[in-house]
């Protein structure tokens, strides 16, 4: 009789596998930032690190202002992404094809463009702040609240406008005619009908996006200088603790990993539970608008829709207007700023190509499994493995670099300082949705194709490679594709643990914003873009691959 | 080909004991049927004959060789999926020739094996497709090339045909048949369709909650139910509560029972007959008559609903002091029409069998 290899062959192993490699950068990390959190200079425990923060005025303003920046930005995208998702499920009017560009421009436009391409409009020095002097109007200063909401605000309604658009159109339209049946007029049956069921999905996705504007680095730091937010004073305590004992810098990433955890806890428990599966039925057809209506939809759309591709087209403008120290002067072309980064400054570029190279094969490599043995080798480890995969979520980029440095500066393996640090960030940010994408797929895999293989006498293994992963393909190309764009983009984490020569395109820009060189900045970020952008058409022309349909 | 011996296999998911110290024999080449409601483990038993699930307790033999602990893949089985399981991205002739790769043939061999597999299911002219563009009939024979073309000690099969429309459904039972005898191959056929399974099979074994209720032939299920389970599970027979008159021990089973005030013969099916009995009576078997003249072996009866399907008539109908039932009349004896409301007598056969309740 042929030899019998044992159970845990070789799914038990590659499970247990990848969760020591997951605990170890993941909760072991984690752990670290905590103990850090709560001992003294002698090492003792001690909560005088949180006694110490709680007592700063400081601190206290920064926590307010996070909440309260938070709510704001978490209302009026609510507020603009609910109705325009509505509009576009519901109505019919010229030009609406347009929003398909959205989910897209969410991915493409890294925040820190947005936020240059802001500045270079409404900044200090900015387009239209210049023009509008020039006919004697003073705008409002863009550093601080009106920047800091404006901004965030065209960045995250795409998220409530995305959710809740999924949600209309998973609505089973006869619910609505049910209603209407048992006579009720058509604007009480939707106000009774209708919007009780979407609210639960409004309020998940406006719960994601407070957590997102808590943890928002890139936007706070670049346009916030005077509002004292919590990422960036855990950011600059990060800063002015280095070669110290990491005390304040811990605390503070706990305070904002608390506040994001009693988000997500209200999401699961309270929230998610009246989340009704409806039997998808037929949604309703999308009415056509009177043609006086019309124009206001179509303006209205189209107006959020050029401010969200706006700074598109203004950081390729700017990559190639000439430039006189901070001074951009508009209308006069020149290849200056391009030139000099490709000539003097190019680092950055190969930087960021072989970092996110790097973690785009590690993580895809690994979500690809993990996934796999999430959904198909269902058992208590591989659970555990689903935990800790999300967790990278709940926590924000800065707060995972500031862990990813404590822990691995010293010991045994001394990571900082080298780009395996940077990989490192990359690949565990991006990681949950690496899994998610393929996660998805492989959900609609049946186990029976690979149960055909196996008794057609091919090991389970062999059986994963000839049949689950050729299936698997198109998810793994757009998995892949999402992790570098994402990747490329990637400045929280990556601007708390790089050092000299790790520089990346985003931190470039970030640095270049910071000295006034918005020219050479956007001589990046055109570059930058043109990185994201490309794998992207290449892969929707020659994969034929929709990126876009499960987002 | 191989015999199949399964001896005291259990098996329990958590708490749920699913197969219960389960005992079969399936001969070497038969046409074996697992046939049972919904839940009440086939699955699981194909299953483990297949090795997906690994018994808790027990032996597994494919003749004499103990395969308990081998691992799926060298049992040497062909499975046929119920959604077809065909792999996506490859042609039909890839799919058929997926496990002769895994076997190592040769490729002239390969190339004549699948492409004969392919041709004796009719779709010689398919072979290059994607299972994408074919309907579900010709997935279901793809299916079929590829499991029997390694030439599988036992070729498993779980509802195979389920989801296929009715006519595509008897269609397929006979390729079915065809190859399964042309190839001689043992095979464990699992459904719930009593009359597929009637219709196809050598044997049944009729499952009820992870044990055996009966093994047998079509026949001998059909006409010597050994309980009221096996008997409205086979042809959904009528089993009626009766009080036993007078079973003679010696004589070869004969029975007299009581029912709607009347006294009726039948023949009594099992050993030991006291007190009360179930009548086990096929709607087909029974028949209509007005309630005047009093005829022999017949119970007063009341129409409660009349169903006309064509090639005959359903009648439900509630016996006097007994339980409602249902009598099928046949197109050609029904000579007259019974409606509701109307008083009728049903006339019992005397070979009608009686078990202990
Ligand atoms: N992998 C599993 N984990 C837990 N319970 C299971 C598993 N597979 C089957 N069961 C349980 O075992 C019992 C028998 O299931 P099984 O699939 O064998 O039934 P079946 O006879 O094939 O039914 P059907 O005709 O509906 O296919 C059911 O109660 C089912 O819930
Ligand atoms: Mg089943």
């Amino acid at each position: 009789m042929s030899f019998i290899k044992p159970k845990w062959w070789p799914w038990g192993v590659l499970t247990v596998i990848s969760l020591i490699i997951l605990a170890f950068f993941v909760l072991y990390p984690l752990g670290v930032l905590f103990n850090n959190s709560v001992r003294d200079e002698s090492g003792a425990l001690s909560l005088a690190g949180f006694s110490q923060l709680f007592d700063d005025g400081v601190f206290l303003k920064a926590l307010g202002n996070t909440l309260t920046l938070g709510v704001t930005v978490t209302t009026l995208s609510v507020a603009i992404g609910v109705p325009l998702a509505y509009m576009v499920a519901r109505y019919e009017f010229p030009m609406k094809n347009l929003v398909a560009v959205l989910p897209v421009v969410t991915i493409v436009i890294p925040e820190v463009i947005v936020g240059q391409s802001w500045l270079l409009i409404l900044g200090n020095n900015g387009l239209l702040t210049n023009f509008m002097e020039r006919i004697g109007i003073e705008l409002p200063s863009f550093y601080g609240w009106n920047g800091l909401i404006f901004s965030m605000t065209l960045v995250y309604y795409t998220y409530i406008y995305l959710g809740v658009l999924a949600a209309l159109r998973g609505f089973d339209g006869q619910l609505e005619e049910a209603g209407l049946s048992l006579g009720t007029p058509p604007l009480t049956t939707r106000l009774r009908v209708l919007f009780p069921l979407m609210l639960p999905a409004v309020a998940v996705n406006a719960l994601v996006v407070f957590s997102l504007v808590v943890g928002n680095f890139v936007l706070a730091t670049l346009l916030g200088s005077r509002v004292p937010l919590l990422s960036v004073m855990t950011y600059n305590e990060f800063i002015n603790e280095m070669g110290g004992s990491p005390l304040l810098q811990s605390a503070m990433s706990v305070v904002s990993i608390l506040i994001v955890g009693i988000v997500l806890f209200l999401q699961k428990r309270v929230v998610e539970r009246k989340l009704y599966t409806m039997t998808p039925g037929r949604a309703p057809q999308a009415a056509p608008v009177r043609s006086g209506a019309a124009m206001i939809f179509t303006g209205c759309v189209g107006f959020i829709i050029f401010l969200s591709i706006l700074p598109l087209i203004i950081v390729f403008v700017a990559a190639f207007t000439e430039t006189s120290g901070p001074v951009m002067r508009w209308g006069v072309w020149s290849f200056a700023s391009i030139l000099r980064i490709v000539r003097s400054a190019p680092e950055p570029v190969f930087n960021s190509l072989t970092f996110a190279s790097m973690a785009t094969v590690a993580g895809v490599v690994f979500a690809v499994l993990a996934s796999y043995l999430i959904i198909k080798k269902r058992n208590a480890l591989t659970q555990s493995l689903d935990y800790i995969v999300v967790m990278p979520l709940t926590i924000s980029g800065t707060v995972m670099g500031i862990a990813l440095v404590q822990t691995f500066n010293t010991g045994w393996l001394v990571l900082a300082g080298s780009s395996a640090i940077m990989v490192l960030c990359y690949a565990v940010r991006r990681l949950p949705f690496a899994v998610r994408n393929a996660s998805s797929t492989l959900f609609n895999i049946p186990d029976s194709i690979e149960e055909a293989s196996i008794s057609l006498g091919v090991s389970p293994l062999m059986s994963f490679f000839k049949v689950v992963l050729p299936v698997m393909k198109a998810s793994i190309v757009s998995a892949a594709i999402l992790m570098w764009v994402t990747t490329i983009a990637e400045l929280a984490a990556t601007i708390v643990v790089y050092t000299g020569g790790l520089e990346t395109m985003p931190i470039a820009i970030f640095r270049q914003i910071d000295g006034g060189r918005l020219g050479l900045a956007s001589a990046y970020g055109a570059v930058m873009i043109t990185m994201i952008l490309v794998p992207i058409i290449v892969s929707i022309k020659l994969f034929r691959i929709n990126l876009f349909s499960n987002r | 080909m191989a015999s199949i011996s399964i001896e005291n296999i259990k098996k329990a998911f958590g708490g749920n004991r699913v197969l219960e110290d389960l005992s079969l024999h399936i001969p070497d080449g038969a046409f074996y049927t697992l046939l049972g409601p919904s839940g009440c483990g086939k699955t699981t038993l194909l299953r483990c004959i297949a090795g997906f699930h690994e018994a808790d307790a027990g032996r597994l033999l494919f003749d004499e060789d103990d395969m308990t602990r081998v691992p799926t893949h060298r049992r040497d089985i062909g499975m046929v999926f119920q959604d077809y399981a065909l792999f996506p991205d490859k042609t039909v002739f890839d799919n058929v020739a997926y496990g002769l790769r895994a076997r190592g043939v040769g490729k002239a061999e390969l190339r004549q094996r699948a492409d004969r597999a392919i041709e004796s299911v009719g779709l010689a002219s398919l072979a290059e497709r994607y299972p994408a563009q074919m309907s579900g009939g010709q997935r279901q024979r793809v299916a079929l090339a590829r499991a029997l073309v390694i030439r599988p000690r036992v070729l498993l099969m779980d509802e195979p045909l389920s989801n296929l429309d009715a006519k595509m459904r008897t269609q397929m039972r006979d390729v079915i048949l065809d190859l399964v005898q042309e190839a001689h191959i043992t095979t464990v056929f699992v459904t719930h369709d009593q009359e597929e399974a009637l219709a196809m099979s050598d044997r049944i074994a009729i499952m009820d909650r992870g044990r055996i209720a009966q093994i047998g032939t079509p026949e001998e299920l059909y006409g010597m139910p050994v309980d009221a389970y096996v008997a409205d599970f086979i042809g959904s027979a009528n089993t009626i509560p009766v009080s036993i008159e007078s079973a003679d021990p010696l004589s070869a089973g004969n029975v007299r029972y009581l029912l709607g005030g009347r006294s009726l013969d039948g023949v009594r099916a099992c050993d030991r007959l006291d007190g009360t009995g179930i009548l086990i009576a096929r709607p087909e078997e029974l028949s209509l008559a007005p309630v005047d003249p009093i005829v022999p072996n017949a119970v007063p009866a009341s129409v409660l609903r009349r169903q006309y399907l064509g090639f005959k008539t359903s009648y439900r109908v509630k016996l006097r002091e007994g339980p409602e039932i249902r009598v099928d009349l046949s197109a050609i004896s029904r000579a007259v029409d019974f409606h509701p409301g109307d008083s009728v007598q049903v006339l019992f056969p005397a070979q009608s069998r009686v078990i202990r309740a």
